[in-house]
């Protein structure tokens, strides 16, 4: 019974593989570079790792937003979304599950970088075109759409630079959850842009785990052990806590760099008015989930994608900031909808090793 | 009967406070003398929000071998989000947005210790199986946003008077007063007993159903109230906002000095834990230790003084 099971698998496993080369073989691409082999019949699922915060809320929706308008203009069938509650054991059942739905195409954001290879592997033998995105899976079937976090660090090093210059400055660094990868990488990034930066010291570290509650109790914690702070470093999520902790402390409100939240960018704004406050603000988006289910997409079409495709980080300047406040809802995340033409102009530039292009500024 | 003791003869609440001293003469010998007092300020006003999840946290448990409440995460989440709702950051309405709270928590409770005693399930199930239906409520009231609290709300948390922030001393208050009602009210004299003996409890004439919905419900309402000021004093009501106060909230309360297998409650000692947990953040922030060595050093210190605090005395 169970080898009879396992060879009915095996079968349909080379079915699947079979129709989806079909579309392949016929694909087009079209001069723009959106592949437009016949997608109509496929079915794409979101693997999430946790769905408990308003980020992770917002990447859902906008996920559902672009596969229901998919579905409506013939370019997909069906899709689904699950998530796990934070246990990478329960996010590898459902991909499982998934699997034996008959899914062409799985999107995950994985819960770890290793826990779900298994997983994943079982999926590419199935036939299934796997796309990890804003989470690394080290499984070299799947496809990664990640950001270059190197720039992450970079861009606010930069911009330190370009407001202190070669003055001595303290700066604070708020980092994620202890020992998480995405952590790690960015703070890799800030360490390496600060060896360039001679001039600039990292007095005090703590770890405000995105979630402005934890950043403002950790930095009022520290503060007071702290010299003048020139600017702060973040990674998205913690900047209005830190202001807050600052304020509470009667401290001036140093350059934080924002997070590109609705709470941070009013704040700036306001500062902005008051004194002619100046930062930048810059982060993920909640909407790289589309960028991910285009991306399946494309591949089920036909289009020649690279194993990795790095995806641009929402950067807002002070003379866009107005523009984008308008835009983001009360006490939400800045976003921007990632279309499949803006997925295809970047798979190009990845492919072509060409600069990425970046999220424009609403109008 | 009686427990040899080998420590020296201090009170169990004592040693929280004895290490978060500790801990707060090793963090200003490294930042210098001056740094001292903000650094005090700082973790009061952090620990009295410890405090007050701990302090509901230790009437549940206090009530009974295995009675727990792992909801109130969610029920601070929830609590805190219907609150700001209910006012729509308008200042003549903080009232009413403290009244949702307390009633959204209190009912949490009462439907934690339902689902204990009519469905007589576990309090570690219970409590934790409501938690993910609060949790899911409050992802539907506009989980994709923070809900910004009223500035006089906002204000008032962060109030200090005479540089003394007012809501630790507030809680400080709310802390003898718990003291009182276990020491000298037939409620809280019922709670220990019921915690002791429920079988004992009930042939003295305790109505032990009472009591333990009295305790989860009361819980639930303080839960709530500390969502509700920490949506203040955060800046609004975030969908992770309870996240950390699960393990603080059971961990406070056995650092404390309160006995896990119910029946001895001790709310001072709960002060004392909640600073030293604060504190010990701070510490380890300032000594910028590895993320490795950070929860090592939690770990063992936690275990360090579970074992040094001398066991409760038993009652004859």
């Amino acid at each position: 019974m169970n080898k009879m099971r396992h060879a009915w698998r095996k079968w349909r496993a080379a079915l699947v593989l079979g129709l989806a080369l079909v579309p392949m073989l016929a694909s087009i691409t079209r001069a723009d570079g959106i592949a437009t082999g016949d997608t109509s019949r496929i079915r794409i699922a979101f693997s999430n790792s946790y769905a408990g915060n308003s980020f992770r809320q917002v990447m859902i929706r906008d996920f559902q937003d672009a596969a229901a308008q998919a579905v409506k203009e013939g370019k997909i069938k069906g899709y689904t979304v699950v998530s796990s509650n934070a246990s990478v054991t329960e996010q590898a059942s459902q991909m499982q599950n998934l699997i034996l739905q008959g899914y062409n195409a799985i999107i995950i954001l994985a819960g770890s970088d290793t826990a779900l290879n298994g997983a994943v592997k079982d999926a590419c033998d199935a036939g299934i075109v796997v796309v990890a995105f804003a989470s690394g899976v080290t499984e070299p079937c799947a496809y990664r759409v990640d950001y270059d976090l190197d720039t992450y660090g970079q861009a606010e090093m930069n911009y330190f630079a370009s407001r202190f210059g070669t003055k001595p400055t303290n700066l604070l660094e708020i980092r994620g959850l202890a020992g998480d990868g995405f952590d790690k990488r960015l703070h890799a990034g800030v360490e390496k842009a600060l060896a360039e930066y001679p001039n600039f010291k990292i007095v005090g570290q703590v770890y405000g785990e995105w979630t402005s509650t934890v950043a403002q109790k950790e930095v009022a914690g520290i503060l007071p052990s702290l010299p003048t702070i020139g600017g702060v470093l973040t990674q998205g999520g913690d900047g209005y806590g830190a202001a807050m902790a600052f304020e509470a402390a009667g401290r001036k409100l140093p350059i934080i760099i924002m997070g590109n939240r609705q709470d941070e960018l009013a704040l700036w704004k306001k500062e902005r008015a008051a004194e002619g406050y100046e930062t930048i603000s810059l982060g993920a988006t909640p909407s790289v989930s589309q960028a991910a289910f285009w991306v399946a997409q494309q591949i089920l079409a036909g289009k020649k994608v690279p194993k990795f495709v790095q995806v641009p980080l929402l950067q807002i300047h002070q003379d866009d900031l107005d523009a984008w406040l308008a835009k983001v809802p009360d006490g939400g995340v800045a976003d921007a909808d990632f279309s499949q033409a803006l997925t295809v102009a970047i798979i190009d530039a990845n492919a072509d090793h060409k600069p990425i292009p970046g999220i424009p500024a609403p109008k | 009967m009686s427990t040899v003791r080998i420590g020296p003869l201090l009170p169990p609440w004592s040693y929280g406070f004895i290490v978060a001293f500790a801990l707060w003469i090793v963090t200003i010998s490294a930042t210098g003398p001056s740094r001292a007092g903000g650094t005090l300020v700082a973790t009061v006003a952090f620990a009295a929000f410890s405090v007050l999840v701990g302090t509901g946290q230790m009437l549940v448990i206090a009530s009974g071998p295995g009675n727990i409440d792992l909801s109130i995460p969610s029920v601070m989440t929830l609590a805190a989000y219907l609150a700001m709702s209910a006012m729509h950051e308008s200042d003549g309405l903080v009232f009413l947005g403290l009244a949702v709270a307390l009633g959204v928590g209190v009912v949490a409770g009462a439907l934690n210790y339902a689902a204990i005693a009519l469905l007589r399930l576990p309090p570690i199930i219970a409590t934790l199986a409501w938690s993910f239906v609060f949790q899911s409520f409050a992802i539907d009231f506009g989980g994709e946003a923070t809900l910004k609290p009223p500035p006089v709300l906002a204000a008032s948390t962060t109030f200090r008077a005479a540089g003394i922030p007012i809501l630790p001393g507030a809680v400080v208050v709310l802390t003898l007063i718990v003291m009182v009602v276990l020491r000298r009210t037939v409620f809280g004299r019922s709670l220990l007993a019921a915690g002791q003996s429920e079988r004992a409890a009930y042939l003295a004439g305790v109505e032990v159903g009472w009591v333990r919905l009295w305790a989860y419900a009361l819980c639930g309402g303080l839960g709530a109230l500390a969502g509700y000021l920490l949506a203040g004093f955060t800046g609004g009501a975030a969908l992770n906002m309870g996240d950390i106060y699960l393990m603080e909230s059971i961990a406070v309360v056995v650092l404390g000095g309160t006995s896990v297998a119910g029946g001895d409650a001790n709310a001072i000692g709960i002060w004392g834990a909640a600073l030293f947990f604060n504190l010990l953040g701070i510490m380890l922030n300032t000594f910028r230790f590895q993320a490795g060595v950070r929860l090592f050093l939690t770990g063992v210190l936690i275990i360090a003084i579970v074992a040094l605090v001398p066991h409760a005395r038993a009652r004859a």
